[in-house]
């Protein structure tokens, strides 16, 4: 032993040496097995909630979204522009309850008409079939239904809560929920022209045709209001800037019934499924109509400061 | 359960001691020697040196058969026990196992006379060492946490598959639903281009209101009926996002953009004088952008949803009809201006990610 490590001593020098005895006491060293996996799952990391330290932006907290403004969508004759605002508060991080409110178009006092409804008044036609329905073109816009407002009662749930990196640069915290509850939307439409019997058959009020179409053009500009009570959905994402201002995009539908283009559409007796006029303006000209629309606000919590999970 | 210590610390610093790095045989003071009887005595401890090198090395390889780096067969204490608990603080016993590193006597670490082996392993100055050492193996827990995880779903170098259904938004006469199917190539993790394929014959139908304006306006909106589209498009991803589903699961999304080129195979249909009028289908060239938003299931399953808008010229039918002969005339059926048509489709389905899974290539 004494002679191997002399002469290699005296060949290439004690660090050289010490070099060559690691490397051979390296090839009988068995390589460790990894067993990162395991350390991972039964380490003090396992059963542990997937975030720590989370801002809650909404437990506890009153979420103003002021203002609070929505375009509806798919409108076949006239669109609402929704200038409103929406109160929330949150039990828990996850549910909440708010209400909404909403004018349409600023009262009305706009009108954004569709392509639809500008062809029809520079191309519609009125004749005796349809006299009732359209008395006259140019006057269709006053006929159509809009939307004058939206209110609503809802139950908001957030399940999920996380980040989004934008460009990989920006980071903004963000949160997604649905939100459900019942709508109250006022509507302006065409004024019904019929009166009920006690036996419940109906009577148009006065007659429109040829002769008499000053009635006609009379009943064409009459409207009415009502409130129709719908349904509500919708679902937001959140995106928060801070612990107090964030950005709401949201995305609600509130279907109801209504006449939408003051036709006279249904009420007669069909020989097929499909509808036949019946000489007045009343609830069977009525059909389902799926409202829906979009909505961008500007989020203030209240109090500013949040809540830190553990 | 045992604790572990992925990270090995204490059995290198038992090592370290057991080497005797930080010790070397003293001289005796004073003496004075000659030449040639010095070089001898340090040959005599480089091969002390050397061996116990080897010696222990090789004590480490037989103890050492897997990175649980803790008390199981290096057992420092009295017991020998594997998963023993920890030593007790200053059990220097040391007796049961053959590498026995807490030596005789010494326990102050060090220096001079006695075993020499003790003195180079490091004895009993190691004692209170290893035992602290043997405690902490057993109590320490140091879990690799890294500050940035690794992305859960790579895109890059992937194909994606991408089966979805398409339903019209902006058209109030007609939906133009659609089966499409699409296919990706990632070529970075944040871009993709890739082709998508879309049949309508057999899924459209003309809408009630339709048939209610011809009726009380007398006035027919000119329609159009598609057959299919193809699409070139480029895909990138500006958005990648988590979400914690009560703070308990956790999924990746992303958002991209799109954009590309195509043709769709479209004709009009007759409304005006549909006893005469009949097209065929001709193609458009059509160009299409659009936003989505995918979630991911699974580390190659996804669902997403994208509103894209298709955009074409289209040629509709002509709103007036000629009299006569030139009724047949097929000149006469088109309108002579040709309608900028924007096709706002929302598309839902799943997206599916070849090869199923992945690797990196390098560990974080």
């Amino acid at each position: 032993m004494r002679s191997i490590l002399g002469f290699t001593n005296r060949l290439v020098g004690f660090p050289a040496t010490l070099c060559l005895a690691l490397a051979c006491a390296a090839t009988v060293l068995p390589a460790p097995s990894a067993h990162a996996q395991e350390i991972q799952i039964t380490g003090p990391l396992a059963g542990q909630p997937a975030v720590r330290g989370m801002r809650m932006y909404r437990v506890d907290r009153l979420q103003l979204i002021v203002p609070a403004l929505g375009f509806t969508l798919q409108d076949e004759f006239s669109r609402s522009l929704m200038t409103g605002l929406e109160a929330n508060y949150h039990f828990t991080d996850y549910l909440g309850i708010g209400v909404y409110g909403a004018a349409a178009n600023f009262g009305n006092s706009i009108r954004i008409d569709s392509d639809l409804t500008t062809q029809i008044i520079a191309n519609g036609q009125t004749t005796g079939t349809n006299r009732l329905s359209m008395p006259d073109e140019a006057n269709f816009g006053d006929q159509i239904a809009r939307l004058q407002g939206l209110a609503s009662l809802h139950l908001l749930f957030a399940p999920l809560r996380g980040k989004l990196s934008l460009f990989q640069g920006a980071f903004v915290d963000t949160d997604f929920y649905v939100m459900a509850g019942v709508a109250l939307a006022f509507v302006e439409e065409r004024a019904q022209n019929f009166t009920e019997a006690a036996d419940g058959t109906r009577v148009a009020t006065g007659v429109c045709d040829a002769a008499n179409n000053q009635a006609c053009l009379d009943s064409q500009t009459a409207r009415e209001s009502r409130i129709a009570i719908a349904p509500m959905l919708g679902v937001g994402l959140n995106l928060y800037f801070n612990s107090y201002l964030g950005l709401a995009l949201q995305w609600r539908a509130f279907p109801f019934a209504m006449n939408p283009a003051g036709f006279d559409d249904g009420g007669g007796t069909a020989e097929s499924s499909v509808p036949v006029p019946d000489g007045m303006l009343d609830d069977r000209d009525h059909r389902f109509y799926f409202h829906h629309m979009v909505n961008v606000g500007l989020i203030i919590n209240l109090p500013p400061e949040s809540q830190v999970s553990e | 359960m045992k604790k572990i210590n992925t990270h090995g610390t204490p059995l290198l610093e038992i090592e370290s001691n057991a080497l005797g790095m930080q010790k070397s045989p003293p001289i005796a003071a004073g003496k004075v020697r000659g030449l040639a009887v010095e070089r001898s005595r340090m040959e005599k401890a480089w091969n002390v040196l050397i061996t116990g090198c080897l010696f222990g090395m090789l004590a480490a390889a037989v103890s050492t058969g897997t990175a649980f780096a803790q008390n199981s067969d290096m057992d420092f204490t009295s017991s020998s026990d594997e998963g023993a608990d920890a030593p007790a603080a200053g059990d220097d016993s040391g007796g049961g196992s053959d590498m026995d590193f807490t030596g005789g006597g010494d326990s102050g670490g060090g220096g001079g006379g006695g075993d020499l082996m003790d003195d180079l392993i490091g004895g009993s100055t190691s004692d209170a060492t290893t035992d602290t050492a043997a405690e902490e193996v057993s109590e320490e827990i140091s879990e690799e946490i890294f500050a940035v995880q690794q992305i859960y779903a790579l895109r890059i170098n992937r194909v994606e598959l991408v089966p979805s259904v398409a339903f019209t938004l902006n058209d109030p006469f007609t939906s133009h639903t659609a089966l499409s199917i699409g296919v990706n190539y990632w070529w970075t993790n944040v871009l993709a281009i890739g082709a998508n394929f879309l049949w309508y014959e057999g899924l459209e139908s003309e809408s009630d209101l339709n048939f209610s304006v011809r009726r009380g306006s007398r006035l027919s909106v000119p329609i159009s009926e598609y057959q299919l589209g193809a699409h070139l498009n480029f895909t990138y991803v500006p958005l990648y996002g988590k979400f914690a589903m009560f703070n308990e699961f956790i999924f990746q999304w992303d958002a991209y953009l799109l954009g590309g080129v195509g043709l769709m195979n479209t004709r009009p249909r007759a409304v005006i004088d549909p006893e005469v009028r009949n097209f065929d289908y001709d193609l458009r060239v059509a160009f299409n952008v659009g936003v989505g938003i995918r979630v991911f299931v699974s580390r190659w399953l996804a669902i997403f949803g994208e509103i894209r808008n298709y955009m074409y010229l289209e040629r509709l039918e002509a709103l007036d009809v000629a009299l006569g002969a030139a009724r047949q005339d097929t000149a006469t059926w088109l309108q002579d201006e040709v309608a900028f048509t924007n096709n706002v489709s929302i598309h839902l389905g799943a997206t599916i990610f070849l090869p199923f899974d992945f690797e990196y290539q390098l560990p974080r």
